[in-house]
């Protein structure tokens, strides 16, 4: 089960993830972060407080928009990973290429 | 001998008939010569009975013989040929009677041998005439036969055989005995005239037909009874053959049982369309359950549903609309109209309350047709049934007529049932396109899985240093884990492990991708980073956007005690020190292939190398190991590896693995992992 909510602040997005994310949702995950750039968003914070597990298939989905996030010039920033799923992106190697932060207000500090 | 004679009963019974017809001819002749010349001839008239009884028995077997050899026994073939010989004896009786009108009073209209030639030929031709038709009506009385009927008509049938040889006990005298025999008969006719099942069976032109065939029956009947009941008195005729019990009682039970079917048949006439129009909806029924054979499609259930309803219905036109892909109803068949008026009659229809609105919802009610009354100039009301498969909308019948009200309950209740049975067809024949479809993919499924297994190796490449087992299972038919091993000279091996993100065929198909990227890279005997960076870089440009592949790579070395190693976003691998009798995980930091697709990504790569010793151990795993759940969600996690390992890290290579799986399996509670690959590799030194 996944639940995806989108909240648009002053100059930025959060995007609110719950629960658990799989090869099934991943779609969704992907539509919503499409969804965002389409709407020309610059600044990301990705709320994962709720999350509780990803799988590849999920973090797929992070990794593939990496390119474009760049070329964009989007700024993503993850806040409020579990200490479980924190691993996760470590021990992939995504916290190198995603910014990741404990708290919302680091998140928002860390973005210029 | 008997045999012989068998196939011949036919011809032999008419041979015997005919003699013995000409035999009592003759014996009457000798009779009349004797009474002429006043001599004593000395023949009694039992011979004649003798001869009379032989003749009818023959004749009665030959008729047997030829009906029941006979193919074409329809109903009205049978009757016919009653009547065509009931037109004969009659019309030869009619000329007789001619000829003799003709000859007036001349010496030869009296001549007594003349006119005992053309009795026997009248006597001849009545047996004939009414034996045949006993015959022919015993098959319509035991058309649709039950024990009862069969036991009915056998009792009759001694009866008749009874009264044949009466004629030696009363000479043919209208007597007490006589009557009684006729009563009998009589009575033993009506109760078997009951039985008239065939008639139903005929069409209205068979029907009108047999009516015909009937008159002429009773006709030729009344005519040859009164024929025979003249003879009584005649007193040229000096043995009387037709005043016979059994021919009496014959010409009672032929007409008794063909005024009854004529009757029958009459009062049918009105009501046949009716048993008609049910036949025809019997075989259409069966014609729509009859499931629609391979490479032919829908349409021809569908087909036969709009016509089978309109005849059922007596409806004036009417259409078949059909759902397509995208939930519209679109006309498939039309019936007797144009397209223009058909449209003015949806729009008709759709404004009417009672006419389902929404296309996709299922109505509470069980009747699944509604009738309409519709304000057309042509057509007044209209019947829509709704097709159902699966609990879902497929279709719309929609039958309509000139008159109001015209649906009555008994059409709606038919048309219901052959749109529920068109409705099981096509749902069967979908479900058994389905099945074949996935009886193929799951083929194509068994071959993938062949040839995964193929991928991962049987053998694993050691030397007496150390010992290895591994072991691998797939949460579907498929799996995306992936270890290997490979010598690279005397005393260095290649491990590897590897992840392949997604599950199932795709997985899979990556999975090989990186067995090949192996194979290559290692005949250049690469250190473990420049192993992950240039399998990074290979893979960088055939995965797909979203995919990437975790890794470790490990280069043992068993002359110096070395491993040398580097992890591309692979789960840790456990390390057990026998020194110190405790397990770790090795940390090192490295990114997953696929992620970073260009020259950066060596910066994130790095390689250790670390010393081993006898007694050590090794675990490399998958995720599908440590993110095992048990039933509330718990996971089993790096910390309860570590424990099970360094607790058992004494054991050989394959007991350890062993207890690894035990310990995964009696923590998630059952003998699978769902919903993750799992792999896991065991090294220990010797």
């Amino acid at each position: 089960m996944l639940k995806i909510e989108n909240i648009d602040q002053n100059d930025h997005i959060v995007l609110q993830l719950k629960g658990e994310i799989d090869a099934s949702n991943s779609v969704d995950l992907d539509a919503a972060i499409q969804e965002m750039l389409n709407k020309g968003a610059k600044k990301i914070l990705v709320d994962c407080a709720q999350l509780e597990y990803i799988s590849s298939a999920g973090l797929g989905v992070f990794m593939s928009y990496l390119e474009e996030f760049q070329e964009k010039d989007v700024q993503i920033v993850i806040f409020g990973l579990l200490e479980k799923v924190h691993q996760v992106f470590v021990i992939l190697g995504l916290d190198k290429l995603i910014t990741i932060k404990t708290t919302q207000q680091d998140a928002l500090e860390a973005m210029l | 001998m008997f045999k012989l004679l068998s196939p011949n009963i036919g011809k032999v019974s008419l041979l015997i008939a005919i003699l013995s017809w000409l035999a009592l001819l003759f014996v009457d002749i000798t009779r009349i010569f004797g009474m002429l010349n006043q001599i004593e001839s000395g023949v009694a008239p039992e011979v004649s009975y003798i001869l009379q009884v032989a003749f009818f028995i023959m004749v009665y077997l030959f008729f047997n013989y030829s009906i029941t050899r006979n193919e074409r026994n329809e109903f009205l073939n049978l009757i016919w040929r009653g009547a065509s010989t009931g037109l004969l004896a009659l019309a030869i009786s009619l000329l007789i009677r001619g000829f003799y009108g003709l000859l007036g009073d001349s010496t030869l209209a009296n001549d007594p041998l003349m006119r005992n030639f053309f009795y026997h030929v009248n006597f001849a031709l009545i047996s004939l005439f009414l034996i045949s038709c006993t015959l022919l009506w015993k098959r319509l009385i035991l058309y649709q036969k039950s024990k009862k009927v069969v036991q009915q008509w056998q009792a009759f049938e001694i009866l008749l055989l009874v009264s044949m040889f009466f004629v030696f006990f009363n000479q043919n005298t209208l007597d007490y005995s006589f009557i009684f025999g006729l009563v009998f008969i009589t009575v033993f006719s009506i109760s078997l005239s009951i039985n008239l099942k065939w008639i139903p069976y005929l069409t209205f032109k068979e029907k009108w037909k047999s009516i015909l065939f009937f008159s002429i029956i009773l006709v030729s009947a009344s005519y040859l009874f009164i024929q025979v009941l003249s003879y009584s008195d005649v007193e040229q005729i000096p043995v009387n053959l037709t005043d016979n019990l059994l021919l009496i009682g014959l010409f009672i039970f032929v007409f008794i049982y063909s005024l009854f079917s004529f009757l029958v048949t009459l009062f049918n006439l009105p009501t046949s369309s009716v048993f008609e129009q049910k036949l025809i909806e019997a075989i259409n029924f069966q014609r729509l359950s009859q499931s629609i054979k391979p490479g032919e499609n829908e349409n021809q259930v569908l087909d036969i549903l709009i016509d089978s309803s309109m005849s059922a219905s007596y409806a004036d036109a009417g259409w078949l609309e059909i759902l397509d892909d995208e939930d519209n109803l679109s006309v498939l068949q039309f019936r007797f109209i144009e397209k223009n008026t058909l449209k003015e009659l949806k729009d008709i229809l759709v404004q009417s309350t009672a006419y389902p609105q929404d296309a996709t919802q299922k109505r509470e009610d069980d009747s699944k047709s509604v009738q309409i009354k519709i304000n057309h100039n042509t057509y007044k009301s209209a019947l829509v049934t709704a097709l159902y498969i699966n609990q879902k909308l497929m279709g719309r019948l929609v039958l309509v007529k000139e008159v109001k009200d015209g649906f009555n309950k008994e059409m709606v209740n038919i048309i219901s049932t052959f749109v529920g049975q068109a409705c099981i067809s096509v749902e069967n024949y979908r479900l058994l396109n389905e099945a074949i479809k996935n009886e193929r993919y799951k083929e194509e499924l068994e071959i993938a899985q062949r040839v995964q297994e193929s991928l991962l190796p049987d053998k694993l490449h050691h030397d007496e240093s150390f010992e290895i087992s591994a072991f691998s299972a797939a949460a579907d038919e498929v799996g995306g884990d992936y270890y290997e091993t490979k010598q690279l000279d005397e005393h260095r091996f290649a491990l590897i492990i590897g992840d392949v993100s997604g599950k199932g065929t795709s997985a899979a198909f990556n999975m090989s991708q990186m067995k090949g990227v192996f194979h290559s890279l290692v005949q250049t005997h690469p250190k473990p980073k420049d192993f992950i960076v240039l399998a990074n870089n290979a893979l960088g440009q055939c995965l797909e956007k979203n995919h990437f592949i975790t890794t470790s790579y490990y280069v043992l070395d068993t002359v110096n005690k070395t491993i040398a190693y580097s992890r591309a976003g692979h789960c840790p691998t456990l390390f057990y020190k026998h020194h110190t009798q405790e397990a770790d995980y090795l940390s090192i930091d490295g990114m997953g292939l696929g992620i970073l697709r260009n020259h950066l990504y060596e910066n994130y790569v790095h390689e250790k190398t670390f010393h081993f010793d006898t007694g050590d151990v090794l675990v490399l795993i998958t995720d599908g190991i440590v993110e095992a759940k048990d039933n509330r969600g718990e996971e089993f996690g790096y910390e309860r590896l570590r424990k099970v390992v360094q607790q058992h890290a004494g054991l050989n290579s394959q007991q350890i693995q062993d207890i690894i799986i035990k310990e995964v399996y009696k923590f998630i509670g059952k003998n699978t992992i769902a919903d993750d690959d799992y792999s896991l590799m065991v090294v220990k030194f010797k």
